[in-house]
């Protein structure tokens, strides 16, 4: 058979004409998410009108109206959260990566990324019948008893206050921020750490003086994601803050967040008082938006620092002596100045000082450890304790929720119900949500980092991680008020519950399909090129096939973060007891379930049903990150590099 | 001959598989002896355990004994180890976020080195010792990314030399040098020679001769011969090493 000719021209014109197709493919995936970031911001510009036409500059000052307070929670809440939880998060992230002994990183590191993953509708539970009744008990009088009881520790402790829900955002965030920059450290390149051994460093001495300054910028990447996640959480603090519109007087003051008092009184809000609540949602989309801004300022400085090896290094004292006239190479390296025997003699003592320093590292560092994972560890016995036997009951699976029980023994005189139509919803949201948003997420991903020009790629990675740090509420607001303008019959649907749920899921997906393939070197390209791939079969076979299980996981916790979500599905797929009838009609999931629980005044038996729900999202969740764990693994093995 | 390092029975795994079988040799006292033979043959790995650096790559472990001046390496504390028995590696490992003459004081500041005239003293000898210095005296503030890789490579023998160990082992310090660079490296070396212990590996058997008062040939884990460099390059006492040194295979 020969080769070339007319036969090879046409199959060489096919694939031009396939891969002019795949392109565009791409290109209408990265369109859709401009399309919707805009519409998502124009929309709620859009519905804020009527309220800022009433208010104007008075929104923010008006006493009659004013949103100043809950302004106010949501900054304050964050940043005693960050001041919290940013040291303990660095020890975490320096024990796991550099200083804990071998066979306790890897466990260690599952527990942080468990911890990442869990729902906040699982921290606002445990929070609300552990946290909260333990500082007003115990935490709260302590710290009022300290600091008798003045300032920012005056008033009556009630465990439902500003402090209660800063320390519940930080115990969320220190899992996020520990992991990314744990990532961080991992990153940087080993040959320094061991420079750094050899010139008689301790451990702490090389992670001190070659780790922490290249990791910097994606330790303070990880810093602001926390705070993004802490501006926008909703379902946890607006469990145990109290959520009223009043300035605090003290860290003891109930107040409120934006999320929070959205998720309050957005369900039942209508006409000015919704477009109010939406002028609010704009606000912390405008707060998100600038913390992302904010980011990468901070990050791209820091980068450029490194380069330039500012900010930690330690710069010359004095004038250094005028150089020898007689030159260079002449001196006798056997000289040795008089001070150096008193150094040489000193040598043992010098090291025993390493010796000191390690070990106060190590301490503060496993201290903050602890610190980390004490809560994770309460979360999940209460969760064991509260919902395994629900969990171990075949029924709990298939039963509707229970009827209501008002016995005072729940768990023997009360039927166990259970959480069947939740659990089929969940399924069903999840999938009608990946239909759209894996395909999406994917092209644009594929896009960001094969097809668009720098610029091009630089301004969309701005808009996908803007998406990225949008606040899942303010999707559900949105899809909410789209499909009330489209037809409101659907806006409490499983379609539109699915639609925020696939908002939430395709920027995960686009930013590490982008990431994952952005690590296949320009060398495996040509290479692949070379053999006369085309650039589209490069993409798929070559760059693709090196990076599947990156991509994959990422899927995986895209669909773990949607399977938990709670505060996108609170407004959009509402909430029923019954099983799936209709894509039109509410539908029952997982997440909205358990806070339907704790805020409705509910049964004991209820409750029993909703620490079921709890214990299947953690082991869900646990199972997600275990199976990440062993995908990306299994890629490491050698053969497939 | 006085011996600085007594090597006897080394034996060295990465998790379940041997590098090195049963290695038993002298490094003498003030004097450099070169590491030969082909890739993968464990070169680099006897060298890490010279300064117990093997140990910090999890699932590596040695067993056999290798004593410094006399003292069993293993019960010395590793720190203190590294103090004395410096290292320099194959690629430039400087710290970036530090300037070219904090990277050099680094040792000095970990031996507790405080006073400001002391650390310029050190850190300008170091520079000198390492023929760097008329090349980097006006910009000792700046990050060593400004410097050619040649230049990174004496910053780091500098920064070695900085805190004399008595020890100096040099993983294929060339192999990622240009000519000149190299030939400015040998003559560092040369000088060097009477004053600490030198132990390195090296690719380039042109090199061993040029610097080597001594010359050990490792093939597949295994110690084939040592001896003078003179013996082991113009008569080696095994048909291996003379196939090796005369280029019949590597």
């Amino acid at each position: 058979m020969t080769a070339g000719g007319p036969a090879l021209g046409r199959r060489v014109a096919r694939l031009r004409r396939l891969g002019g197709a795949f392109r565009a493919g791409t290109l209408a995936a990265a369109a859709i998410v401009v399309a919707l970031v805009v519409a998502l911001a124009g929309l709620l510009l859009l519905e804020s009108i009527p309220s800022i036409d009433r208010w104007g500059l008075g929104f923010f000052t008006d006493p009659a109206f004013s949103a100043v307070p809950v302004i106010v929670g949501t900054l304050l809440t964050s940043a005693l959260a960050l001041l919290i939880a940013v040291p303990i998060s660095l020890g975490v992230a320096i024990f796991a990566a550099e200083l804990a002994p071998r066979w306790l990183r890897t466990p260690l590191a599952w527990m942080v990324d468990l911890g990442a993953a869990i729902p906040s509708v699982v921290y606002g539970f445990w929070a609300l019948v552990v946290v909260s009744p333990w500082m007003a008990r115990t935490g709260e009088p302590a710290l009022a008893h300290l600091t008798g009881g003045t300032g920012p520790f005056s008033g009556l402790p009630l465990g439902e206050d500003y402090l209660t829900a800063s320390l519940i955002l930080a115990i969320m965030i220190v899992p996020t921020i520990s992991a990314l920059s744990r990532e961080a450290l991992l990153g940087v390149p080993r040959a320094p750490r061991e420079a750094a051994l050899c010139l008689g460093g301790t451990r702490w001495d090389a992670t001190r003086l070659s780790v922490l300054r290249p990791a910097a910028p994606g330790i303070l990447g990880a810093i602001m994601l926390g705070l993004g996640r802490a501006i926008g959480e909703t379902i946890a603090v607006a469990l145990v803050i109290g959520n009223i519109y009043q300035l605090p007087t003290s860290l003891f003051s109930q107040g409120g967040t934006i999320p929070s008092i959205l998720v309050n009184e957005f369900g039942g809000a209508f006409g000015l008082q919704q477009s109010e609540l939406i002028e609010l949602g704009l606000v912390l989309f405008a707060m998100s938006f600038a913390i992302n801004l904010l980011a990468r300022l901070l990050i791209r400085r820091a980068q450029r620092e490194t380069g330039r090896g500012g900010w930690f290094s330690r710069r010359r004292r004095r004038g250094v002596p005028a150089p020898d006239p007689v030159g260079t190479n002449l001196r006798d390296p056997l000289d040795r100045p008089l001070w150096w025997s008193r150094v040489e003699a000193g040598r043992p003592r010098a090291v025993r000082r390493r010796r000191v320093v390690y070990l106060i590292a190590l301490v503060l560092v496993v201290g903050a450890t602890a610190a980390a994972v004490y809560p994770l560890a309460s979360l999940i016995g209460t969760a064991v304790q509260q919902g395994g036997a629900a969990v171990v009951t075949p029924s709990f699976y298939t039963s509707t929720p229970p009827p209501y029980c008002l016995e005072t023994n729940a768990s023997t005189h009360c039927p166990l119900g259970g959480i069947g139509p939740a659990l089929q919803g969940t399924l069903i949201l999840i999938a009608l949500a990946s239909v759209v948003a894996v395909p999406v997420g994917l092209l644009t991903g594929i896009y960001l980092s094969e097809y668009a020009r720098r610029r091009t790629s630089q301004l969309l990675g701005v808009l996908v991680d803007v998406m990225v740090g949008v606040p899942s509420l303010l999707l559900g607001v949105f899809v909410f008020v789209l499909f009330l303008r489209v037809d409101p019959l659907d806006a409490r649907s499983a379609l539109s519950g699915a639609a925020a749920l696939s908002l939430l899921m395709i920027p995960i997906i686009a930013r590490a399909t982008e990431a994952a393939l952005r690590t296949v070197s320009v060398e495996v390209r040509e290479a692949a090129l070379a053999l006369g791939f085309p650039r589209h079969r490069v993409t798929l076979r070559v760059v693709l096939g090196n990076s599947k299980s990156a991509i994959l996981t990422a899927n995986f916790l895209a669909l773990g973060r949607a399977g938990g979500e709670t505060a996108a599905l609170v407004f959009t797929a509402g909430t029923s007891s019954y099983w799936f009838t209709s894509l039109r009609s509410p539908i029952a999931s997982l997440g909205p379930l358990i806070y339907d629980n704790l805020t409705i005044a509910s049964a004991p038996n209820w409750t029993i049903d909703a620490w079921g729900a709890a214990l299947v999202l953690l082991l869900i969740m646990a199972a997600v990150s275990l199976a990440a764990r062993l995908v990306l693994r299994a890629d490491r093995t050698p053969g497939s590099v | 001959m006085a011996s600085k390092l007594a090597v006897s029975n080394l034996d060295a795994w990465y998790g379940a598989q041997q590098v090195l079988y049963a290695i038993s040799l002298e490094l003498p006292d003030r004097a450099t002896t070169a590491i030969i033979g082909p890739s993968g043959c464990g070169k680099s790995t006897f060298l890490r355990c010279l300064n117990r650096l093997h140990e910090e790559v999890p699932g590596a472990r040695t067993a056999g004994e290798i004593r410094l001046d006399g003292d069993d390496l293993a019960r010395l504390d590793p720190v203190l180890v590294r103090c004395r028995v410096g290292m320099v590696f194959q690629k430039p490992t400087p710290f970036p976020n530090l300037s070219i003459f904090e990277n050099v004081a680094a040792g000095l500041r970990l031996l507790g080195v405080r006073r400001a005239e002391e650390l310029d003293e050190g850190v300008v000898d170091a520079l000198r010792d390492a023929a760097l210095w008329e090349e980097v005296e006006d910009k000792l503030d700046a990050p060593p990314s400004s410097l050619s890789g040649g230049q990174q490579q004496r910053l780091c023998i500098a920064r070695a030399l900085a805190v004399r160990p008595e020890v100096l082992l040099l993983d294929e310090p060339c192999s990622a040098l240009d000519p000149i660079a190299t030939a400015k490296v040998e003559a560092l070396l040369a000088k060097l020679r009477d004053e600490y212990t030198l132990v390195i590996v090296t690719h380039n058997l042109a090199q061993a001769t040029r610097v080597a008062d001594h010359t050990a040939f490792f093939y597949l884990g295994k110690l084939v011969e040592f001896g003078s460099t003179e013996q082991v390059f113009k008569a080696p006492a095994e048909k291996l090493t003379e196939n090796y040194v005369n280029g019949r295979f590597g």
